[in-house]
C-alpha cells in the first residue's frame, strides 16, 4: 500500500515543472485581465502599471454602452448556435442513414463524404465566396451559417456512433410498434447524447473561433462576429481606443467559451482522450 | 387449434441459400424449440416469424390470420432477445410500457399490466431502475416482462438463458417452465442447447443444413432420432455410431457384424432396412456398460474416464481403432489405459442405411 501511494504521487520536480508551465499558460491571460481593469490614459503613461492599483471597471461600462462588440456577441451566439444545431442535426441524420438504412451507392456516397475531410477549406473558398456573391448571401446570418454545415468529420462521427448501438434495439422498438422515426428520434438519438455533445462542443467552439469565413462574408460592422470585430478594433492603430479597452474587449469575448468550457469540460476531456486513444 | 403455420418457408441471402422450404404447425399453446448448431437456419427463421426478415416465399400464418406481409409491430408476437435489448436510457418501467404506448393501449391498463407482470417475475423492486443498473439475470426477467405485457399470440425466446452463468442458468430454466404453465401461450425458443430443449418443449424441431431433420416430443427425439445427424446431436455425450456389415435376419431382426466380427443381435426389423448391407449401428452410452475384460461383448481400452458422480463415463478404444463410449457405476475403479470389456444392449441399437435414414428398435419389444 504503501509503494502504491508513493508511486501514485507526482515527484517534486515534475511538479515544479508542471506548476512552471502552468504559470507560463496563465501569465498572459492574468496580464490581459490586468490590463482590462486599467484606464487607458494610465496606460497610456505606463504599461506596466497594470500591475499596480487602481483598478476600474470603466472599461467593461464602456463595452456595455458604447461599443460594437454586445452585437458582435450576439452575432456570434447566433452564427455559432445555429451553425451547432444546424450541424448535430444533419450530421445525425445522415450517420443514421448511413449505418442504418441500406439505398443505392451507400458506401459510394460514405467515401465521397470521407473525401470531404481531405479537401482544405483554403481550396474552396474562392468559388465559394463567388457562388454567395452571385446569390446575394453576404452578409447574413444564413451566409456565415451554411458553409460550416457541410462536416464530414461530424457525418464520420455520427456514423461511427450509430453503427456501435446494437441493431437488436431498433428491432426491439420495430417489435413494439415503433416506426422508423420513432426508433430515430425515441430509441437511438437518445442514445447519441454523448456523441452529440462533443460534436456540438467542437462545432461551436469551431464556429466561435472561426475569422476567416466571417472576414470574407460580413462585410459591415452590425454583422461582425466577435473574431471580426476585435481583430477590426485592433487595427486601431491610433490606439484610440486604448489598451484598456482593448482588453477588455478581449476578455469579454472570451467570457462565452469559458462557460462553454466548463460546462461541457467532461465532454471535451473524453473526446480529446478518446481521439488520443484511437 | 393451430397456432402457428409455417408453409414452404425459403430464404437465401444473395446466393447463399439459409432456409429450404420450411413447413411447420404448432398445437395451441405449444412450447416448440428450434434446436440446431449455429448456421442451421433455426434463428433465421424465428426472424421470418417476427418479421425482422421477409421470406424469399412461403407463407407464415398466426391464429388463422397470414402475418408474413404485416410489420413487425402488428403481427402479435413478442420477441425476448438474446441480449435482451432493453432500450437503455428508460427505466424498467418505460422499456415495459414502450410497445403499450405504441399500441395507445390506455394508461391504467398500462399500469395495471406492468403491476403484475413484475409482480409475477419478482421484479417490481427493480420498476424505477435503468438496464444498466441491473444483473444479467434481472435484464433477462425484464425482457421477458416486457414481452409478457404485450399479451402476444406467440412468444419467441431467441436463446434466452445463453448470457447466464451455469446455475443461474439451471434456475432461470426451471422459472421459464413454471412462467410458462402461468402465461399460457405459445413460445416457441430457439437454441442450440439441447438440455434447454429437451426439459422447457413440448416438441423439438430439429434443424440442420438449412432443413428441419425432424420433429417430435423430446424423449420421442432422443429414442428415436430421424437419421444420423439428430442422433449425433441430440444426447450428451453423442451416440456412438460404428461401421457394421450385414444384416442377417434373426427371428426378423437384424443382426449386424462389427469390423471386428463381434456379432451384435439388434431388435431392428430387416423389411426396413436397404438390402445393399451398407449401415452403421448407433449406441447410446447407456446401452453400453462396463465389465470385466473378455466378459462383454467386446474388449477396448479406456481412454478417457469422466467420473460424473452418480456415473461415470468411459471413453474406449476398440481393437479396430473406433471408439465406443459406455456406463459404469458412479464408484468405477476403471482408469484410463486399462482393458475394458463392454457389454453391448443390442436391443436398444439404432441401424443407420447409406443415406443416415435411422431404422429404430420395435418399440414393444424393448
Amino acid at each position: 500500500m504503501t509503494t502504491a501511494a508513493h508511486n501514485n504521487r507526482l515527484p517534486l520536480t515534475a511538479l515544479f515543472g508542471v506548476l512552471l508551465g502552468a504559470a507560463i499558460m496563465v501569465a498572459p491571460l492574468v496580464w490581459t485581465l490586468l490590463l482590462s481593469l486599467k484606464s487607458n490614459s494610465e496606460l497610456m503613461r505606463d504599461s506596466s502599471a497594470a500591475f499596480s492599483a487602481p483598478y476600474t471597471l470603466e472599461n467593461y461600462r464602456a463595452i456595455l454602452v458604447g461599443s460594437d462588440v454586445p452585437r458582435w456577441l450576439l452575432n456570434s451566439i447566433i452564427v455559432s448556435l445555429g451553425t451547432t444545431a444546424a450541424v448535430l442535426m444533419l450530421c445525425s441524420l445522415a450517420g443514421y442513414g448511413f449505418a442504418r438504412l441500406d439505398f443505392p451507392f451507400r458506401r459510394t456516397l460514405f467515401v465521397f463524404v470521407l473525401l470531404g475531410l481531405a479537401i482544405p477549406e483554403q481550396a474552396v473558398i474562392l468559388p465559394r465566396h463567388q457562388l454567395f456573391a452571385t446569390l446575394g448571401w453576404h452578409n447574413s446570418y444564413p451566409g456565415l451559417i451554411l458553409p460550416g454545415l457541410a462536416a464530414p468529420f461530424g457525418v464520420f462521427f455520427m456514423t461511427q456512433y450509430f453503427r456501435a448501438i446494437p441493431k437488436d434495439l431498433d428491432e426491439a422498438a420495430m417489435l413494439d410498434g415503433a416506426s422508423r422515426l420513432d426508433v430515430f428520434w425515441r430509441i437511438l438519438l437518445p442514445l447519441t447524447l454523448p456523441a452529440q455533445a462533443t460534436l456540438g462542443v467542437f462545432t461551436f467552439l469551431g464556429s466561435w473561433n472561426d475569422y476567416w469565413w466571417p472576414l470574407i462574408s460580413a462585410t459591415t460592422s452590425d454583422k461582425y462576429t466577435l473574431t471580426v470585430g476585435l481583430a477590426a478594433a485592433q487595427m486601431n492603430y491610433a490606439q484610440t481606443s486604448g489598451l484598456g479597452f482593448l482588453m477588455a474587449q478581449a476578455v469579454f469575448a472570451s467570457i462565452p467559451i469559458l462557460i462553454v468550457y466548463i460546462i461541457f469540460q467532461k465532454q471535451i476531456v473524453q473526446a480529446m482522450a478518446g481521439a488520443a486513444v484511437r | 387449434m393451430t397456432s402457428l403455420s409455417l408453409i414452404d418457408v425459403r430464404k437465401s441471402y444473395g446466393a447463399t441459400p439459409v432456409l429450404d422450404g420450411v413447413t411447420l404447425e404448432m398445437g395451441d399453446c405449444e412450447f416448440i424449440a428450434f434446436l440446431g448448431p449455429s448456421g442451421s437456419g433455426k434463428s433465421t427463421l424465428l426472424r421470418i416469424i417476427a418479421g425482422l426478415e421477409m421470406a424469399d416465399s412461403g407463407e407464415v400464418w398466426l391464429e388463422g390470420k397470414r402475418i408474413d406481409a404485416l410489420a413487425p409491430g402488428g403481427r402479435g408476437v413478442a420477441l425476448v432477445f438474446q441480449q435482451y435489448a432493453l432500450y437503455p436510457h428508460m427505466t424498467v418501467r418505460e422499456n415495459m410500457a414502450f410497445g403499450l404506448r405504441n399500441a395507445k393501449v390506455p394508461n391504467t391498463e398500462i399500469a395495471a399490466r406492468i403491476t403484475q407482470a413484475a409482480q409475477t417475475l419478482e421484479i417490481d423492486q427493480l420498476l424505477d431502475r435503468k438496464p444498466g443498473q441491473l444483473s444479467g439475470g434481472q435484464r433477462q426477467r425484464v425482457a421477458i416482462g416486457r414481452a409478457i405485457v404485450k399479451e402476444p399470440k406467440l412468444f419467441l425466446l431467441d436463446e434466452p438463458l445463453s448470457n447466464l452463468d451455469a446455475a443461474l442458468r439451471n434456475r432461470t430454466r426451471v422459472e421459464l417452465a413454471q412462467l410458462r404453465q402461468r402465461v399460457r401461450a405459445a413460445v416457441i425458443m430457439v437454441t442450440h442447447d439441447q438440455a434447454e430443449a429437451m426439459t422447457l418443449a413440448d416438441r423439438i424441431v430439429v434443424m440442420n443444413d438449412r432443413k428441419i431433420q425432424q420433429v417430435g416430443a423430446p424423449m420421442e427425439i432422443y429414442d428415436r432420432p430421424a437419421n444420423r445427424f439428430v442422433a449425433r446431436f441430440v444426447g450428451s455425450p453423442a451416440m456412438t455410431i460404428l461401421p457394421a456389415q450385414g444384416h442377417a435376419a434373426s427371428g426378423g431382426y437384424a443382426q449386424v457384424q462389427l469390423k471386428n466380427g463381434t456379432l451384435i443381435q439388434t431388435r431392428v426389423s430387416t423389411a426396413d432396412l436397404p438390402d445393399d448391407g451398407e449401415i452403421e449401428i448407433g449406441l447410446r452410452p447407456e446401452h453400453v456398460t462396463v465389465t470385466a475384460p473378455g466378459s462383454g461383448t467386446i474388449d477396448g481400452e479406456a481412454v478417457i474416464v469422466e467420473r460424473l458422480g452418480d456415473r461415470t463415463l468411459v471413453y474406449a478404444r476398440l481393437d479396430d481403432g473406433s471408439e465406443i463410449v459406455a456406463v459404469d457405476r458412479g464408484d468405477s475403479s476403471v482408469r484410463m489405459g486399462v482393458r475394458v470389456g463392454l457389454q453391448i444392449d443390442g436391443a436398444c441399437a439404432h441401424l443407420f442405411d447409406a443415406d443416415g435414414t435411422c431404422h429404430h428398435a420395435e418399440r414393444d419389444q424393448l
